[in-house]
């Protein structure tokens, strides 16, 4: 196993201690948003109560540890924006009961803070999986009330009815209707909603996991897309705006959260808002060193290598 | 405020009201040349046209990869990507996986293929087995050799990577669609010593490629294999008309980037005179300069070309009321 | 057009689309088992042919407005084969599932006859062939069974967990609290290999690996609020709070500013170019399929 120097059993460990040992202890730790994520949280500011946005739900279990962030996020400011909202998914199976399980931990903590629970029927609804994300996401584009026409529901009184009887669905005719189009996603699902339902000139968002960065960058500065939250990052840059708005000055007048993006100041969201991206962000920064470090060693093996070599020629 | 949105140009298109087009005129031009490109160069190399195809050290090192599998006696692992359900790249990837299955049928070399999907299973099963027979070797073809793995990406990751493990396979090909688990696939692979050639459709995917696997196809190399492997006048033709398609989109993205310069001047010159007018209130030069943009970028030729137009939403056109079904109520919006 | 088949609910009648689907499958079987194996390629083609041709046209053709089937007449032929062509899409990827469910019944086929045969003949490591069974049966049977409940007592909340009887708390076990649990773990085995890949492979052996570790090094920093922050302060102080020429030119080397600039002058053209190369690679093929140019395996 032993390869190049370190053998691949010390680099693991180094790594298992080094994202495990930060998650014990609150390290605070300045950031400054991307402006990806500036304007996604700028977007969300800007909805209004009653607005409909339609919420695609495509990540599992496994990319959790990004997408259960921007999940969370999002249903937090949604909720006390008291703005409605569908849920959907086409990517996986899995996903519509990660989303279902996201409203129920949010709602939790509402009940727990004394507010009130969003209400499903009333205030959201879940419109389900639809397999084939290509097929699906077009067929919401091009017809969403035949694409989500056949999902049933319970009503207030426990009578099962089409999602558009419910007070969320009353205004969407076409997916034009909806306000704003975010896809939580860990797959493909960004180039078919880019495809089709930006096409229709919705206003279209993304939260995607770290990897998938680069590719939503490309849609970002071509406008297709308002905004995006990338990785923990994002989380992270999602909850310190929420907690301390952007260019927001503190009682000490510093700015918290600071942003060239816009010109003036956004305001926080009331309520607690740290979570996941604050708890990991510590964790991800000491494992980016220590790959740092690891480059670093890396390269002086190869050149004391060649020196050596040099050294016997 | 439509108006403002859409531009007065826009507002021509809606009295005329019958543009339908919600996707651009420029899209679906776009299309058909690149069709006629493609049928015209496929014409063009049936006809026995000497067409040149430049090198692609990944493609070349197939022979080597399956080679070195029969010297150490170890199998040839294919991975098709994880296409499902079955799609182009899922077709092209197969189609490449039967060139090493052919090359493996001659050294009489033991092959593995894992398919994510169940209609990737039974097309690549049809597609390998038939690779056999044309060779000329039905016998040497073991229907086990293409294994349904799972359709669930992190089982079907784990799956491959205890193949690998196991069978200690001494060549891998991961040619398709990959996502998350590319890294997984590349590095247990380089752990066992084994050769690889990969290439993803996902561009997110190939930097880890590049770290982990000997040959890496970049892009649409993966769509040149077929023409690069067989020579195939279909195959050549197709990929030289792919060729044109991409000088064209060059010489558009170089008219774009005129165009954009000369946008930015008038930009430019038009900044100068707001920033005059407004500079006492920032707001208002802000809005002010973000409006002079917007319309700018609305007004200017290329974009007025090409953009897709676009209906307002609240524009309704009359239609005559559809008559009742009789016994049917009909259902109120 | 006043409610077209394709927009018709089965809902009602849904046991005799079943019948029907059956039989004409039954018919359709025997059909292209009797076609003579020569004619099974230009059937093939046909089949692929007309498939793709829906897709163009459902693509290409205008689509109406506004439009309401079930209150409006189409204004002209257009409208009315746009409207067609709108309403048909459901029914049309229905098939696309239909058929995938099928090949699903193949795959699993395929599974159990590799693992029943490593289990009789105690191939190496056959023990994992059991546990596979094992696995794939307990799923498919409390899986099935937590849906019949679920589908049986509509008016319980199952979501509520002290609804829940033996299956569905087996299916949750088995799918939340195993399945899920899985593939999380295997999604961050990645970042073991991410961090061995990139001890192996940064190195500076050639002028270009050099300039791609430069790069990485950047963005990775970049992404480091503590550094980030660092070294931006100290930029903004190097420049001072004059508004010059030179005190903005040093204000770019700001660390968020350089990898910025790295992610929108290289990265986005260079994954922009790579898209732009696999979209038109991936239009020939299908292009070279739907004209039946492309043979399967000829590779």
């Amino acid at each position: 196993m032993k390869k190049g120097g370190i053998p691949k059993f010390v680099i693991y460990a180094l790594l298992i201690a080094c994202c495990s040992i930060p998650l014990f202890f609150k390290i605070p730790i300045p950031n400054k948003p991307s402006d990806p994520s500036v304007d996604f949280y700028k977007t969300l500011s800007a909805l209004k109560e009653g607005d409909v946005v339609l919420l695609g739900s495509d990540w599992t279990g496994s990319t959790r540890g990004e997408s259960k962030g921007h999940m969370k996020a999002i249903l937090r400011t949604l909720m006390r924006k008291n703005v409605k909202f569908v849920i959907w998914s086409s990517a996986d199976p899995q996903s519509p009961r990660a989303a279902l399980d996201v409203i129920a931990e949010v709602n939790a903590e509402r009940v727990a803070n004394k507010e009130e629970k969003f209400q499903r029927w009333t205030q959201w609804v879940s419109a389900g999986f639809y397999p084939n994300a290509d097929v699906a996401i077009n067929a919401v584009a091009q017809d969403v009330r035949t694409a989500f026409g056949s999902r049933r529901e319970n009503d207030t009184n426990g009578v099962q009815q089409q999602i558009f009887k419910s007070p969320v669905m009353q205004k969407i005719k076409s997916v034009t209707d909806f306000d704003l189009v975010i896809d939580v996603t860990a797959s493909k699902t960004t180039d078919f909603h880019v495809q089709f339902i930006s096409a229709k000139n919705v206003p279209l968002m993304f939260a995607v996991t770290g990897v998938m960065v680069p590719e939503t960058q490309v849609f970002y500065n071509s406008n297709q897309i308002k905004g995006f939250i990338g990785g923990l990052k994002g989380v992270f840059d999602m909850e310190q705006m929420m907690e301390k708005g952007i260019n927001v000055k503190d009682a000490n007048g510093k700015i918290a959260v600071a942003s060239d993006k816009i010109s003036g100041e956004i305001a926080p969201l009331p309520g607690v808002s740290v979570g996941q991206g604050t708890k990991y962000y510590p964790t991800l920064h000491v494992a980016l060193l220590l790959m740092i470090i690891m480059i670093g060693i890396g390269n002086y093996e190869m050149i004391s290598a060649r020196k050596r070599q040099k050294g016997n020629g | 405020m439509p108006e403002k949105q859409l531009g007065a140009w826009s507002l021509d298109s809606q009295l005329l009201g019958a543009n339908y087009w919600d996707v651009g005129w420029f899209g679906l031009l776009f299309t058909l040349m690149i069709i006629v490109f493609i049928v015209f160069n496929v014409k063009r190399a049936k006809k026995g046209d000497n067409l040149f195809i430049r090198r692609i050290s990944g493609l070349n090192a197939i022979d080597e990869a399956v080679g070195r599998a029969t010297e150490m006696g170890r199998p040839v692992l294919m991975v098709p990507g994880l296409s499902d359900p079955v799609n182009a790249t899922a077709v092209q990837a197969i189609n490449i996986c039967a060139h090493v299955a052919k090359t493996a049928a001659k050294f009489s070399n033991p092959i593995i293929m894992c398919a994510y999907s169940a209609s990737m299973f039974t097309l690549a099963q049809e597609v390998i087995r038939d690779t056999y027979q044309s060779e000329g070797y039905p016998e040497r073809f073991d229907p086990d050799s293409v294994r349904f793995i799972s359709d669930r990406q992190f089982a079907f990751a784990a799956g491959v990577s205890g193949i690998i493990h196991r069978e200690q396979t001494a060549a891998a090909f991961f040619l398709g669609e990959f996502y998350a688990e590319s890294l997984i696939f590349a590095e247990t692979a380089n752990s066992i010593g084994a050769i690889q050639v990969a290439s993803s459709t996902e561009a997110t995917q190939t930097p880890f490629f590049i770290a982990a696997c000997d040959y890496v196809l970049i892009g649409d190399e993966f769509y040149a294999a077929s023409a690069y492997l067989t020579r195939d006048p279909i195959m050549v033709g197709s990929l030289v008309g792919q060729d044109w398609s991409k000088m064209t989109a060059i010489a558009f993205i170089a008219i774009g980037c005129l165009n954009a310069s000369v946008m930015q001047c008038n930009i430019a010159a038009q900044t100068e005179e707001i920033y005059e007018t407004h500079k006492s209130n920032p707001k208002e030069l802000a809005d002010a300069l973000e409006d002079a943009q917007k319309l700018q970028k609305n007004n200017f030729s290329i974009p007025r070309l090409i953009k897709a137009d676009k209906p307002p939403k609240d524009l309704k056109i009359d239609r005559e009321k559809a008559p009742e079904e009789p016994g049917k109520e009909a259902e109120t919006k | 057009m006043n409610d077209t088949i394709w927009a018709r609910n089965p809902q009602g009648d849904l046991k005799m689309f079943i019948g029907g689907g059956l039989i004409l499958g039954i018919v359709l079987f025997f059909g292209v088992m009797q076609t003579p194996i020569q004619a099974r390629r230009p059937l093939v083609w046909l089949v692929t042919f007309l498939s793709g041709g829906f897709m163009v046209a459902y693509t290409y053709w205008p689509k109406p407005i506004n439009f309401d089937a079930k209150t409006e007449l189409p204004k002209n032929g257009v409208e009315t084969v746009g409207s067609f062509l709108q309403q048909s899409f459901g029914v049309v990827s229905s098939f696309v599932q239909i058929i995938a469910a099928f090949l699903l019944g193949l795959g699993i086929f395929s599974l159990l006859r590799i693992h029943l045969m490593n289990i009789a003949r105690q191939k190496k490591d056959w023990v994992f062939s059991v546990i596979l069974l094992v696995s794939m049966l307990s799923m498919i049977i409390f899986g099935y069974w937590d849906f019949m409940i679920r589908q049986g007592e509509k008016a319980v909340d199952f979501d509520d967990p002290q609804f829940w009887r033996m299956p569905n708390m087996v299916r949750d076990f088995l799918f939340d609290g195993l399945l899920q649990q899985m593939d999380a773990a295997m999604f961050s085995i990645i970042a073991f290999f991410i961090l061995s890949a990139a001890y192996r492979a940064f190195r500076a052996r050639s002028v270009e690996a050099t300039i791609l570790l430069g790069t990485a090094l950047l963005v990775i920093l970049s992404l480091m609020g503590v550094v980030a922050g660092a070294w931006d302060d100290k930029v903004a102080a190097l420049a001072g709070d004059g508004k010059t020429g030179s005190a903005d030119f040093i204000m770019n080397f700001k660390i968020t500013e350089v990898a910025g600039w790295l992610k929108n002058t290289f990265q986005t053209p260079a994954i922009t170019g790579i898209k732009f190369g696999i979209g038109l690679g991936t239009i020939s093929m299908a292009l070279r399929i739907w004209l039946g140019l492309e043979k399967g395996g000829k590779a």
